[in-house]
């Protein structure tokens, strides 16, 4: 094949590649397109779950891609879609529970690395919680952005080991959730550590201690090992995830338990959970036997 | 190849020099990964630089596992069955496309002539496997210690000739780590880099021991013997005779010929005691500075050979014999004042007549 050959052949390759080229538009209209398909077909099973409320079937699974393998943490935005993270870098994804898009994914500068284990949106702010109770809080980013952030120790470390947060916008507090005593004799009880916004001053942090034996109930666990909390928007309830237990229970913001009971479905690593205004409870689960996924379940009070 | 030969052969305007092929190489393999990074940035992203995972990709779909539609053929590992195998083909190409040109440096570029076949097709297939390994392993605890079991019942040793194939393998090691993780940038980057400095290493003689036979001193052995009064024709070092093409060894007789009869017959002074080498990127300049200040300090001299070389500096042999009066350093410093940027390196061997007898006293 002579040299003129050889290049009348890569130059006839350039467009043919072109053609095989995978728009934006292109992107963007399969994903408007299987939008409205979902927003349809979770009405639906809504409607079946609804008609069925004892089976708590799903209403949508959907499956993460490989960089959440380790998804955690789940924080409602006012948009009605959650932010979720890796639980090893501090990269934020946005995801739309009722359709199943990824919508953007954000980073920490400077590709901050670390144990992450809960997230949650206080305002325009939204904090990240290390597992040693190192809180970071930044603004929220655009898809690919990496923003500034700050970091605050909340020193209570070396009490606890921690995997939950969340926001409490009456009291204007973050609630910590102690999963394991790191002291040497541990109380028997649900510790929640109250820190008042803005961070910095350690002495206002208060708790909320609940017997073991009131968040067990009937249930049979020995411990219980919250791994997220969250708000729920309508009773202002705390709902507790536990995923050694797979368990879930709704304490009321006295310390009074209204619910205990095992998490719906079949949740080998429950990581995080949400509350819709609309009643949809969200669980997500790290990739254990099966793939990492979030899962949307009706919710009642 | 041929396709891939006749571009590298255009872009270099047919030069043999390796540094240049070698440039033209990764140029080429420059313009077609923007190609495929311009017309499928997911492609590049998926398998260049996944580690660091910062890339927008912008809204995707996420598989409904509750779903029997299309979007939901999800289940095996990292991604669907689809995307397993468009990857794992894409980081073989990229370890292939990576390892070609370290092979073809292995082959060029060495101090010796020859090479070993086992090594190079070695270096071929060694990181296909390894990135294989890798990107089954990838994050689980279970499957690498899976894998030590296996590769711990296989038991394979072997001894490289060269010690200096070893740091190839291990390129070729890392080369399909990188692959099998998604970061063939890193990898590419390695192995540029890698070819680069093992480059100019072997150009510039870099490391070279003036006590180790090498390239411009392999014949001060049998210059000696050549200018022995008895005369006893010696084998020459081993590893030189092993080392050398039927081609290499028939130049090298014709000039021992040349250098018998520029000596003189046996048992005669040798008209030359010493054989001078020069190395340099400019032959008639560096040939003109250098006779000038051999006309002043030696008591004859005659041009023996020049040989030109392709990607390194070409070498100067002359025959001298020096004045009693001026010591060899002497002459190299003058040599060296005289040509100063000229010439890469001068080196002056020195073929004294062995004596017999007092070799035999001592």
């Amino acid at each position: 094949m002579t040299t003129a050959r050889s290049f009348l052949l890569l130059v006839s390759l350039v467009p043919c590649v072109a053609a095989c080229r995978r728009t934006s538009e292109a992107r963007a209209a399969q994903v408007r397109a299987a939008e409205a398909t979902r927003r349809q077909e979770l009405t639906h099973r809504i409607a079946i779950a609804d008609a069925d409320p004892a089976k708590a079937l799903p209403v949508a699974m959907w499956l993460m891609p490989s960089e959440l393998r380790e998804i955690s943490g789940l924080a409602l935005t006012p948009r009605g879609t959650v932010l979720t993270h890796d639980d090893n870098v501090a990269r934020i994804y946005e995801i739309d529970p009722k359709t199943g898009i990824l919508l953007k994914a954000f980073s920490l500068s400077g590709g901050r690395k670390g144990d992450f284990e809960a997230i949650t949106i206080a305002g325009n702010d939204i904090y990240l919680l290390e597992s040693k109770g190192k809180i970071f809080r930044f603004k929220e980013g655009a898809d690919g952005e990496k923003v500034s952030y700050s970091g605050y120790d909340t020193g209570l470390g070396k009490e606890c080991e921690f995997e939950s947060m969340a926001y409490e916008a009456d009291s204007s507090r973050l609630l910590l959730v102690c999963k394991k005593f790191l002291t040497k004799k541990a109380p028997h009880e649900l510790l929640i550590y109250r820190l008042p916004l803005p961070l910095g001053d350690r002495s206002t942090i208060s708790t909320l201690r609940v017997p073991i034996a009131d968040v067990i109930g009937s249930n049979k666990w020995k411990n219980f090992h919250p791994s997220d909390i969250n708000i729920d928007p309508i009773t202002k309830n705390y709902v507790i995830i536990a995923s050694r237990e797979k368990g879930l229970v709704v304490v009321t913001p006295d310390g009074d338990v209204v619910r205990s009971e095992p998490l719906p479905g079949d949740h080998r690593q429950a990581e995080g959970v949400s509350i819709t205004p609309d009643s949809i409870l969200i669980v997500s689960d790290e990739a254990n036997v099966k793939p990492a996924a979030i899962t949307l379940y009706r919710w009642r009070q | 190849m041929p396709v891939l030969k006749q571009l590298i052969d255009v872009i270099t305007m047919k030069s043999d020099r390796p540094m240049r092929r070698l440039l033209a190489y990764y140029g080429i393999l420059a313009v077609v990964v923007l190609v495929v990074a311009y017309f499928f940035p997911g492609v590049v992203q998926r398998i260049g630089a996944k580690g660091l995972g910062d890339a927008s990709e912008g809204p995707t779909v996420l598989a409904d596992a509750l779903s029997a539609s299309a979007t939901s053929a999800v289940g095996f590992g990292p991604g669907g069955l689809g995307d397993v195998a468009i990857t794992t083909v894409l980081i073989l190409l990229g370890a292939l496309a990576l390892m070609l040109p370290v092979t073809w440096v292995y082959m060029s570029a060495r101090p010796i002539p020859g090479h070993n076949q086992t090594v190079v097709q070695t270096l071929i297939i060694l990181p296909l496997v390894v990135a294989g390994i890798v990107y089954i392993v990838q994050n689980s605890l279970a499957l690498a210690f899976s894998l030590a079991g296996v590769v711990g019942a296989v038991r394979f040793r072997t001894t490289l000739r060269d010690t200096r194939d070893l740091v190839y393998i291990f390129l070729a090691i890392v080369v399909g780590f990188a692959a099998g993780v998604q970061s063939l940038a890193v990898g590419a980057l390695i192995s540029i880099v890698f070819n680069l400095v093992l480059f100019f290493t072997w150009r510039y003689d870099y490391g070279r021991n003036v006590l180790t036979p090498t390239a411009s001193s392999q014949w001060a052995g049998p210059l000696h013997t050549l200018a022995s009064p008895t005369g006893d024709h010696e084998i020459p070092d081993r590893d030189l005779v092993l080392s050398l093409t039927p081609e290499k060894a028939g130049a090298l007789a014709a000039r021992f010929e040349r250098v018998r009869d520029t000596l003189g017959k046996k048992k005669k002074k040798p008209r030359y005691t010493s054989v001078l080498t020069v190395t340099t990127d400019n032959v008639p300049e560096a040939q003109k500075q250098v006779e000038e200040v051999l006309d002043r300090m030696t008591k004859r001299w005659d041009l023996d050979e020049v040989v030109t070389n392709t990607g390194k500096p070409s070498e100067i042999y002359y025959l001298t014999r020096l004045k009693k009066s001026i010591p060899r350093d002497v002459l190299l410093t003058a040599i060296h004042e005289n040509a100063d940027g000229i010439i890469a390196s001068a080196d002056l061997e020195t073929g004294e007549p062995f004596d017999d007898k007092a070799a035999t006293k001592g």
